[in-house]
């Protein structure tokens, strides 16, 4: 017998020998596991004296690459209570710090609409009993179903108070299964559906804000009659500290259009065009609530029925715009190519005509509608834009820089593209003119883009705000009236018998209507040396000198046999691939000119802060909001604005001159411009001497006896400020 | 004869009533701050009128709160500041506006004691149990921080710093507001951010 054990230990003792190293890196292990096992419980749940935490999961397993809700879930017993994200007068949101397996990711809390507490003078916003916050988690890709499992863990900071406040911490862990792609997960959790259910939603009716009298914000909601029958209270809860104040009543006026509550500002009180963020929640009677994030742009003054248009009357302002368009200085010269054309086809049949003049219209058609459409895009990503957006784009303004110029060589005759701009010369009958007058009808949308007519400014401010079917109908109506001048012509032989005879005085006039074309070459070369600097403009005139010599080269190689035109065409395409590369690089190296120094000028550079503070002051403000692409803009500062008298006057009157530059994208003032429900430039605006004026828009055409008239005439029906300083007893605001 | 005095007692005690409840605005940064006159831990008259020549500093706490803990046992950072202050000859006073009964009411003797504990010096500590100094101001969470130049101007009203939170490891990573304001007056120059969120325990004032 004790050989038998002799002989065991013996082995066991060579066993130990052998595998020394393996053995104690074995058993070391063995011994981790058993101490992680026995230490690392499941913490989805962890328990406060106030606060009950729980990490809880929308389904009980997950797909890799899937995104699914994970929710903290806060049990708070009662009278205590947690914060919301803005937490009010006192007190700290709630924060989740997410620790996440590779490839993972977490988005910001969503949080359930709040309620409030209020205590005394203070006010908090944040829940009771209990509130779970959300956040939508990506699963990696590379979980293993069956092998792996997701694993988070969560930080959880919050404050708690009653009365007395207890900053907590905890930590909450979950591990979900992996499943596979066709393994379907088993019911949602109903505390999460429960929590979506509490989120607020975006608002199902429009919601309006202004800023009103004697520092006060107006929030207006539109609803439907009744909708708001059973209305026992609404609370506007903002996102951020500062904008209103928090603990002071916010007066409900319902009527049978809405509703609006009176905010009283807070003490970083927001300006003109700027956001006011936060939760409308409505609560009926019987204790149903409804929560609405909203986040509308403060505007000066109520939108009345002056302000909005509707859908028909925008229509018709947007045909009249368009038609007076044909006047504005950019799309003159296209207008009347396609006049010389209709005179050169006076030879022609009348359906010929007609065909001509609704090819064109559909050119101008197209590119309205492709306009549109761009714009619905970018609205629906988020930008903020305005009419005329696309010259703010320097490779815009350079490309169309390049095209001017390459149409003016084909007035000029130095060489044709494509069966002749207008349409005149050889091939009139076969479809290549077809081709010439529908882009004639395109050139005349991307040459009118910069002007704006009367009546268009409107339009397109209600367009802006339409949703998509609307903004496409008041953009095809103003295409409509651009090109309406010359289908009536096309149509209506009588018409045409206004128009003087053919002959060699076209082709004369053909080659004189190219100069205003290098002429628009040359002012779009000159807004992009303003937003891209003197050396891309440098590089743009030597790219237009390159797509001269691509235009002689194809040409003058034309007649000269197969290989030689071929060659010719093949140079001449590298020279203008040259142009365009230089054009872009200059583009993309380019930097704004700098803004003249101010000693020489007598305005200012729009700032909303400084605009505020001369408002606050009660001290007379003139605003110009312009753009170096925008000709009628420019135009009326040079006959207007710039004009001695005018300029003497603001000087006698002590009227600050802010002028906003809109040549570059700038989200502040396309906010501004919002707010007074425009899109684009000019914008013309003069605040009287006084606190609480409103401001006088003036017309999109200024003369100088405009401008005098409007600044002399609300200087007269203001009183003149008293000198008095006022000091309230308690040294409080001035009254 | 008595009923015509007793008219007059009546029109007066009216017309008094109403003066009392004029709406007394907040204090607004770059007008004169709100006058008071407070009792101090001492037991004696406090005027901010007699400060005037001398920067002060008025700062709302209450010893139990969490986010004063953060500033003073857990980081002295609120000594250290009340220690410049007295080097520059500013004139730093606490208010305690909790009412009797509410957390962080003491009486003036356990006042300087928690101080002398906590090493803090403040020039002064002003007993205002009954809150009225702290509506005053509109003052709203301990700590809450104002700053009235020499002239008796409102320079600044807040937070003591910029990030929100009781931990103590982010005072070092945080914007001190007092501190900057407090330099900047020194050095003749505006206030960089003359308004900021004030944060922390909500100030228990009676009702």
């Amino acid at each position: 017998m004790p050989d038998v054990i002799n002989m065991f230990f013996k082995w066991f003792w060579r066993f130990i020998a052998r595998f020394k190293w393996e053995g104690i890196i074995l058993l070391a292990y063995a011994l981790a596991t058993v101490v992680s096992i026995s230490a690392a419980e499941a913490a989805e749940q962890a328990a406060t004296d106030q606060v009950t935490a729980r990490l809880i999961a929308e389904t009980p397993a997950v797909h890799p690459g899937a995104a699914i809700y994970l929710g903290v879930q806060q049990i708070i017993i009662p009278h205590w209570h947690t914060y919301w994200v803005n937490p009010g007068d006192s007190g700290n949101a709630t924060i989740i710090e997410w620790e996440l397996p590779a490839g993972a990711s977490a988005s910001e809390i969503l949080w359930p609409a709040p309620g409030r507490i209020s205590m005394g003078p203070i006010t908090n916003y944040g829940y009771e009993n209990e509130v779970t916050l959300l956040s939508r988690i990506k699963v990696p890709e590379n979980l293993r179903p069956g092998v792996d499992s997701f694993a988070v863990k969560a930080v959880v900071d919050w404050l708690v108070c009653e009365e007395e406040c207890i900053p907590q911490q905890v930590s909450l862990d979950l591990a979900l299964p992996v499943l596979l792609r066709y393994e379907v997960p088993r019911e949602k959790n109903p505390l999460i559906t429960e929590a979506l259910a509490r989120l607020p939603v975006a608002s199902p009716w429009p919601v309006r804000a202004f800023v009103g009298t004697a520092g006060k914000f107006q929030l207006a909601l539109e609803t439907p009659e009744g909708a708001l029958a059973q209305l026992a209270d609404a609370w506007f809860y903002p996102f951020e500290w500062g904008h209103i104040r928090q603990s002071d009543p916010q007066a409900l006026t319902l009527s049978t259009s809405g509703l609006e509550l009176t905010l009283p500002a807070g003490e970083a009180p927001l300006g003109l065009g700027s956001q006011l963020a936060g939760v409308l929640v409505l609560t009926e009677e019987g204790g149903a609530t409804r929560s609405f994030e909203v986040r509308p742009t403060l505007a000066a003054t109520p939108m009345g029925g002056s302000g909005v248009p509707g859908l028909a009357t925008a229509l018709l302002l947007a045909l009249a715009g368009g038609i007076i368009l044909n006047l504005m200085p950019c799309v003159f010269p296209v207008l009347s190519l396609k006049a010389l054309s209709l005179i050169g086809q006076s030879g022609q049949s009348q359906t010929s005509i007609r065909r001509h003049g609704l090819v064109y219209t559909l050119g101008v058609l197209a590119s309205f509608g492709l306009l549109a459409v761009v714009l619905i895009v970018l609205k629906a990503g988020g930008a903020q834009i305005g009419w005329g957006f696309q010259f703010q784009s320097p490779l815009f303004v350079l490309l169309t820089a390049y095209l001017m110029f390459a149409v003016g060589l084909s007035l000029s005759g130095v060489f044709y593209f494509g069966g002749s701009v207008a349409g005149l010369g050889s091939g009139l009958a076969n479809k290549s003119g077809y081709a010439g007058s529908f882009f004639t009808g395109v050139l005349a949308t991307v040459v009118a883009t910069p002007c704006t007519a009367p009546f268009m400014a409107a339009a397109l401010g209600y367009a802006l705000t339409q949703p998509p079917a609307q903004l496409l109908a008041v953009f095809l109506s103003l295409g409509l009236g651009l090109a309406l001048p010359y289908l009536l012509l096309s149509w209506w032989p009588g018409s045409q018998r206004w128009l003087p005879r053919p002959g060699a005085w076209m082709d004369k006039l053909k080659q004189a209507m190219a100069f205003p074309m290098y002429a628009a070459a040359v002012w779009l070369i000159w807004v992009l040396a303003r937003q891209a600097g003197a050396d891309a403009a440098a590089l743009a005139l030597g790219g237009i000198v390159l797509i001269g010599f691509a235009a002689w080269l194809h040409s003058a190689t034309r007649n000269s046999g197969a290989s030689a035109t071929r060659l010719g065409s093949v140079f001449a395409g590298l020279a203008v691939l040259l142009a365009l590369g230089g054009g872009y690089s200059a583009v993309k190296l380019g930097v704004p000119a700098q803004t003249n120094a101010q000693a020489s000028h007598n305005w200012q550079a729009f700032d909303n802060a400084r605009l505020q503070v001369l408002l606050d002051e009660g001290k007379p403000v003139f605003l110009n909001f312009t753009a170096a692409w925008c000709i009628s803009c420019l135009v009326n500062e040079r006959v207007a604005l710039s004009h001695a008298r005018v300029v003497d006057a603001f000087a006698a009157d002590d009227i600050t001159y802010l002028k906003g530059d809109w040549t570059n994208r700038d989200p502040a003032i396309t906010a501004f411009l919002a707010s007074f429900g425009r899109s684009g430039v000019p914008l013309y605006l003069f605040y009287p001497a006084g606190k609480s004026s409103e401001p006088v828009q003036l017309p999109q055409i200024l003369t100088p006896d405009i401008v005098l008239a409007t600044v002399r005439a609300e200087k007269a029906q203001t009183p003149e400020p008293t000198s008095l300083s006022a000091t309230a007893i308690n040294g409080g605001r001035t009254p | 004869m008595a009923i015509k005095n007793l008219a007059k007692a009546f029109c007066a005690g009216v017309a008094l009533t109403f003066a009392a409840t004029a709406v007394v605005a907040d204090p607004v940064v770059g007008q004169p701050a709100p006058v008071f006159t407070g009792k101090t831990a001492e037991g004696s008259n406090l005027n901010l009128e007699a400060l005037r020549g001398r920067t002060v500093v008025l700062e709302w706490t209450n010893h139990e709160c969490p986010y004063v803990v953060k500033h003073y046992e857990k980081s002295g950072n609120i000594p250290q500041l009340q220690k410049e202050a007295a080097e520059d000859g500013i004139v730093w006073l606490q208010v305690i506006s909790s009412a009797p009964g509410k957390q962080g009411h003491v009486d003036g003797a356990t006042a300087l004691k928690l101080n002398e504990q906590r090493g803090a010096h403040p020039s002064g500590v002003i007993l205002d149990s009954d809150g009225s100094i702290g509506k005053l101001y509109a003052a709203q969470t301990s700590p809450h921080l104002f700053i009235i130049n020499a002239e008796g101007v409102l320079e600044y009203k807040g937070g003591i710093d910029s990030i929100k939170s009781p931990k103590e490891g982010d005072i070092p990573k945080a914007t001190n507001y007092v501190r900057e304001a407090l330099d900047a007056i020194a050095e003749g120059k505006k206030v960089p951010h003359p308004s900021t969120a004030p944060y922390g325990c909500s100030i228990k004032y009676a009702s």
